[in-house]
């Protein structure tokens, strides 16, 4: 028979699901507005101005225009991938949070029960998360395949090249940081860093540090990011892989790549930053706000990096993958295992 | 529960495995092939090594199915060259696979695909799999593991001497 | 890379290593990122008032009595390089213009027009001026073609008023279509 706290625990299980699908799903509406805010500033612009203060409510005008927009699909394209592209993109990027550990544990006031602040405590969290990343390239590469365009399927063969080749180092990092840690699960990784700021895996010197550049470049590369956004290059490409969608499943692309810029944000702090341990001793100040804190300026240096560089040639984006981030990772890796004994 | 889990798993993983070799159009093959991998990661999370399906979906899917998939797309693979490839194999393969099949399910039957089980219980994999998994394979199975990863160096090694060939040609 | 063959420069390689370019690169952007926007919010709240020497539409003056200055000489559309000026003259003794002979029809093509001022160069009388009105955008192609009564009206900005200067406006829409006020007493000087 089941239990009532089997129950509720299921409820629970299923309320926090709905809860962090729903928060992903909306968070692209603030994303486009911070980013075009940023991009606006960065450049002596205002940015969105006229719809609604400040240009609050141009989010809102952008999915009316994507959900009103006429679905188009070519008329050679492979109909089978090119619908199922978006989804192939998106779903592994939602995918990753339930691995993701948001907080300890909290206890709700007035029920006197505890509650988890992430979905699973998986014992190969950090293995699954980059796993299933790792998944969302086959959204980029069928869709670039499956639209029967040139730029398109340039765009899809850059960003699996570029997958490939940048998979070898941020794996690398996270060996580093299971190194560091002990532990292959997320959450035994952030607890590990408690305590003072100088228990974080970055201050872990001298190793640290170039984890954690390794990690941040690699999984730039990985999420298409500038300066390493050759599969959308607009330069060349005119719009890479998604230059044929349109409508709806343009915006699943979208939506996935900004939830992707998140997850990089939140691993980040989480493998390097102390996820939700407070750096300093303030009272007052709950674990899961120095969390969110943490993640907005990671998010924050995602805009400002797209705003300052240049995008990468394609050969020195190999270069830097292949005879840089590679080999620096090898000797970083020995480094770190002797440090260890 | 596990039971109705394994067989969806299955059904599907066998589904998709009959698609890679049925559809014509390599990029399907491929995505088939992707479907049928993370279904046999699933399998691996059923039976108690969330390792080896972290790995299976890290390394296969994430990787090997990508360089697969970079390849096909670079080749563009016209559909006449897959057509011809099936000249005169069928004659043979079609006994061949039936004596297979007969012996698989010989030894199904007569229940001799078992082997010992280890001296592990569900109890330690679940929390420790990864430990247990990574010393026997360091300590245990050290000189296969060696074996292995030199075997793997010539294929590197052979397969860039192949290209440095053909490049002087 | 320096000339020296086969040789590493510490000094360059120690600032690739700790990123000194990118860092560099990042303080300016994030410099930018602080400072005022330089964007005038038009048509909101501001509007910029272009310079006296500015060439926008046309406009057609009249004396202190308030007469036509323009005698119909067709001088404007001789000079005229686009031929979009086309002047009609007749006799009028009733004190409309200035002289007896004043412009039946005086109407600029707008699509062809360049505004290089030649007309009001050209002009013996100063009737004609390109004044400071910009927004000549409109939803079909009606507007291209402006007549003299509507010409005739004086603009917005004054021809005494010196300008250069970014004015508060309102921004009316209305059924007929929408329309910016600049308000010339309260002005400011652009801030770069």
């Amino acid at each position: 028979m089941p239990d009532i706290s089997l129950i509720a625990t299921l409820a629970l299980m299923v309320i926090k699901v709905l809860v962090i699908t729903m928060i992903l799903f909306m968070l692209p509406l603030p994303l486009t507005y911070v980013e075009r805010k940023v991009a606006g500033h960065i450049q002596v612009r205002l940015g969105p101005w006229r719809v609604g203060p400040h240009g609050l409510l141009q989010p809102f005008a952008d999915m009316i225009k994507l959900i009103l927009k006429e679905d188009i699909v070519p008329d050679k394209a492979d109909k089978f991938l090119f619908k199922l592209a978006p989804f192939m993109a998106m779903i592994p990027a939602f995918a990753v949070y339930a691995a993701i550990p948001f907080g300890d544990k909290w206890t709700i006031p007035f029920l006197d029960r505890q509650v988890s602040l992430y979905i699973t405590d998986m014992n190969v969290g950090i293995l699954y998360v980059l796993a299933i990343s790792g998944l969302g390239v086959y959204g980029l590469i069928f869709g670039g395949w499956s639209s029967n365009s040139k730029y398109a399927l340039i765009g899809g063969l850059r960003s699996s090249a570029q997958m490939i080749s940048y998979e070898i180092a941020v794996s690398f990092s996270a060996i580093g940081v299971v190194l560091l840690s002990k532990s292959l699960s997320l959450v035994e990784i952030v607890k590990h860093q408690g305590g003072t700021i100088l228990h974080w895996n970055f201050f872990y010197l001298p190793v640290g540090p170039v984890w954690f550049f390794i990690f941040l470049i690699g999984a730039t590369a990985e999420i298409n990011r500038v300066p390493f956004d050759l599969p959308e290059d607009e330069g060349t490409l005119g719009a890479g892989f998604h230059t044929e969608y349109s409508g709806m499943r343009f915006a699943f692309f979208m939506l996935s790549e900004y939830v992707a810029m998140v997850t990089v944000s939140v691993m980040s702090v989480v493998l390097f930053f102390g996820g939700w341990n407070a750096p300093f001793n303030i009272p007052f100040v709950p674990p899961i706000l120095w969390f969110i804190g943490k993640v907005i300026l990671f998010i924050y240096f995602f805009m400002w990096l797209r705003f300052t560089l240049p995008r990468y040639r394609y050969d020195q984006l190999m270069t830097i993958g292949w005879k840089i981030l590679i080999p620096v990772s090898l000797v970083n890796l020995i480094i770190t295992g002797l440090m260890k004994i | 529960m596990e039971q109705i889990f394994f067989y969806i798993f299955a059904t599907i993983a066998v589904l998709s495995a009959i698609g890679v070799i049925s559809v014509r159009n390599p990029v399907h093959s491929a995505f088939y092939l992707m479907v049928t991998l993370l279904q046999v990661a699933a399998i691996f999370i059923l039976l108690r090594s969330p390792f080896l399906a972290a790995v299976q979906v890290f390394i296969y899917v994430g990787a090997i199915m990508v360089l697969f998939l970079f390849a096909v797309m670079v080749l563009d693979i016209g559909k006449e060259e897959l057509t011809e490839a099936f000249n005169q194999q069928s004659v043979i393969a079609i006994p061949a696979v039936v004596v297979m099949l007969a012996l698989i399910a010989y030894m199904i039957i007569g229940g001799k695909l078992s082997a010992p089980v280890g001296g592990y219980t569900d109890g330690i994999l679940i929390g420790h799999g990864t430990e247990v998994l990574g010393k026997e394979l360091y300590t245990k199975y050290l000189f296969p593991f060696e074996v292995v990863s030199i075997l793997l160096l010539v294929a590197l090694v052979g397969a860039i001497v192949l290209v440095m060939k053909d490049r002087q040609g | 890379m320096n000339g020296k063959k086969g040789g590493v420069n510490i000094f360059e390689l120690i600032k690739k290593v700790v990123f000194t370019d990118f860092v560099k690169g990042l303080m300016v952007t994030l410099g930018y990122n602080a400072t005022k926007s330089i964007t005038l919010k038009y048509p909101d709240q501001e509007k910029w008032i272009p310079y006296r020497r500015f060439r926008g539409l046309h406009t057609l003056n009249r004396d202190e009595k308030g007469r036509e200055l323009c005698v119909a000489c067709e001088l404007c559309s001789k000079a005229c390089p686009t031929q979009c000026i086309t002047v009609i003259p007749m006799e009028d003794d009733t004190g409309r213009g200035i002289s007896d002979r004043v412009a039946r029809v005086w109407k600029v093509d707008l699509v062809r027009c360049l505004f290089c001022g030649y007309c009001e160069d050209a002009c013996p009388t100063r009737a004609l001026r390109l004044g400071r009105d910009y927004e000549l955008a409109c939803t079909d192609s009606s507007c291209n073609l402006k007549q003299r009564e509507e010409l005739l009206v004086p603009q917005a900005v004054p021809e005494s008023f010196e300008g250069g200067v970014v004015a508060s406006s309102t921004f009316i829409v209305t059924p007929a279509g929408i329309r910016i006020k600049a308000d010339l007493a309260k002005t400011k000087r652009r801030n770069w």
